[in-house]
């Protein structure tokens, strides 16, 4: 259950867009995300479609391990899909039986609405794939930066931000570690009913909490050994620097959101 | 006829993505009744994945795992027989205590088992006294103890279970020398005592000199060699060539034998390299 989480899941390669500057890449993954929700038809869409697709191709990350990501929020894909076709009243009808009215509209506003999800699901594991998670708030920091008057300022968040995610996978290790150890002893995590499993969860969760006490004692402790005092003065190992990929990707998008406002103004709205 | 058999157990990682790794290939193996069994091997050898198999904690990708002769995958309740035979302690056991008393958390294995109150009664007070946990400790919270007691108490919690064969993930690391003295002595007592199988899994190659009758060498995923400790050492060279260890008074000795000194090549323990000292020398030998 605990494997499934794939927050900061990050594939590591060495493509063009792995190698663009990740400020670039979370600035042009939000426009995507905005375009996504400009098009208003299946032109536009599939013109964004096919522009994802290209960005996929180029990040060198298997369609298998991107299609994964869409397996988490099936159901919330399934129930948009569902309630669209039910309650959409526009169009031909299709079908009219009883208190069910299924409609053209319906069955079209669906169709988008899938696909709309999906390839906003896919852009931004795109980015959690090809950026390691450090990347990621390094960028978040450097994109924020302007808001450093905040109190305890915008690098106390990013830290936070980084240990949290590098401790990820430290904690599920931990977790099946301990697991491993009751289960040794003879615990049963498997069967009994809800109150049951919740009370044999106990000898995995005290040890569980006093290790990750420790280890953020302990953290905290290395930090202060080496001097650290949060932003002040502090310089960075990686300097982030914009390249021509990122002009490129940059035009990329530019030209993906052309195309969108052009077809939207070419063909027939559906939604 | 073998406690503990092993039938071409091979254990592979991430099965169907590109990050697949064995772990372990094709393993055969049997450890008879009431050895003391060391496992060496380097980091990433595939010690951690073979003993895990022997409770039944992970599942063999092929072969299977017999104890006492029963495959112990064929059901739930030989899987969960094989849980409580084969009693596991991994390594730094001090962090999976969560009871309130010391008592109590030696108790919850035996609970498991569904024992009854006065059994489990006994069987804590038997491990505690083997361990050296006193009974002013048995009453205070283990995380008020010190961390060599503290492993104590772990260890006496899977003791506690009386497994028939009871294994060690490197039981010593991280104590000072003497705790390590004392676990150890510890270890090598409850097999005399209990007639029980054995088996540590150990990095320090004086330990397993010290208490082992047979050593289990693992080498990329595969058994390079299970043998009596003498036999064992005899093959020095090939040790040193996989990147172990051997006790320094072996080294010592190799180098006495390089140097033309006809030295015995299986001596691993300070007694014995002074027993063939004196041998020389009333051989007249100039040493």
């Amino acid at each position: 259950m605990i494997k499934d989480i794939t927050i900061g899941q990050f594939f590591p390669g060495d493509s063009v867009i792995h190698r663009m500057d990740p400020r670039m890449k979370l600035i042009l993954t939000i426009v995507y995300i905005v375009i996504i929700f400009l098009c208003k038809n299946f032109w536009a869409l599939g013109f964004m479609l096919l522009s994802l697709v290209i960005m996929c191709a180029l990040s060198g990350v298997p369609a298998k391990v991107i299609l994964k990501s869409i397996k988490p929020i099936a159901i919330i894909i399934t129930f948009t899909a569902i309630l669209n076709i039910f309650y959409v009243r526009t169009g031909e009808p299709l079908l009219d039986w009883h208190f069910i009215h299924i409609t053209t509209g319906g069955v079209f506003t669906a169709i988008f609405m899938i696909i709309r999800i999906c390839a906003l699901v896919v852009a931004s594991s795109l980015l959690t794939y090809t950026t390691s998670p450090t990347q990621i708030t390094d960028g978040i920091e450097r994109l924020f930066s302007p808001l450093k008057f905040m109190r305890g300022g915008v690098h106390t968040l990013a830290m936070m931000m980084t240990i949290a995610l590098r401790f990820i996978p430290t904690l599920i290790d931990e977790f099946e570690k301990i697991t491993n150890a009751q289960k040794a002893r003879g615990a049963d995590l498997e069967t009994g009913n809800l109150v049951e499993r919740a009370k044999a969860l106990i000898p995995v969760l005290v040890p569980l909490f006093i290790t990750s006490f420790r280890r953020a004692y302990e953290l905290a402790f290395a930090m202060e050994c080496r001097c650290y005092h949060g932003a002040e003065g502090r310089t960075r190992m990686k300097i982030m620097k914009y390249s021509k990929l990122d002009v490129f990707g940059f035009l990329f998008i530019l030209i993906a959101t052309g195309g969108v406002i052009a077809l939207n103004m070419f063909f027939r709205h559906v939604v | 006829m073998s406690i503990l058999k092993t039938d071409n157990l091979t254990y592979k990682y991430s099965v169907g993505t590109p990050f697949e790794v064995t772990a372990l290939d094709s393993v055969n193996l049997e450890v008879e009744k009431g050895e003391l069994v060391a496992v060496i091997g380097h980091t990433g050898s595939g010690k951690s994945t073979l003993i895990q198999h022997f409770n039944g904690l992970l599942k063999p990708t092929e072969g299977s795992v017999l104890v006492d002769g029963q495959d112990i995958w064929e059901s739930k309740k030989t899987l969960r027989d094989a849980r409580f035979k084969v009693g596991l302690c991994f390594q730094y056991p001090e962090y999976q205590l969560f009871e309130e008393t010391v008592f109590a958390d030696i108790a919850f294995g035996p609970k498991n088992m569904k024992l009854s109150d006065e059994e489990i009664k006994e069987r804590v007070m038997r491990a505690a006294e083997f361990t050296g946990v006193t009974k002013e400790m048995l009453e205070k919270s283990p995380f008020d103890l010190s961390g060599g007691e503290k492993r104590r108490v772990a260890i006496a919690g899977v003791m506690a279970m009386e497994p028939e064969i009871l294994i060690l993930d490197e039981p010593t690391s991280g104590l000072d020398p003497k705790g390590r003295d004392t676990i150890l002595r510890l270890i090598r007592d409850y097999r005399d005592n209990t007639g029980s199988t054995v088996m540590i899994v150990s990095h320090s190659m004086e330990d397993v000199a010290k208490i082992a009758t047979k050593v289990l060498v693992m080498n990329r995923a595969t058994v390079m060699s299970y043998d009596t400790v003498p036999e064992t050492y005899r093959h020095a060279e090939e040790l040193l060539s996989v990147g172990l260890d051997v006790p320094q008074i072996t080294k010592i000795f190799m180098d006495l034998k390089r140097r033309g000194l006809p030295v015995r090549d299986d001596v691993y323990t300070v007694e014995q390299a002074v027993a063939e000292i004196d041998r020389l020398r009333k051989e007249g030998v100039n040493v």
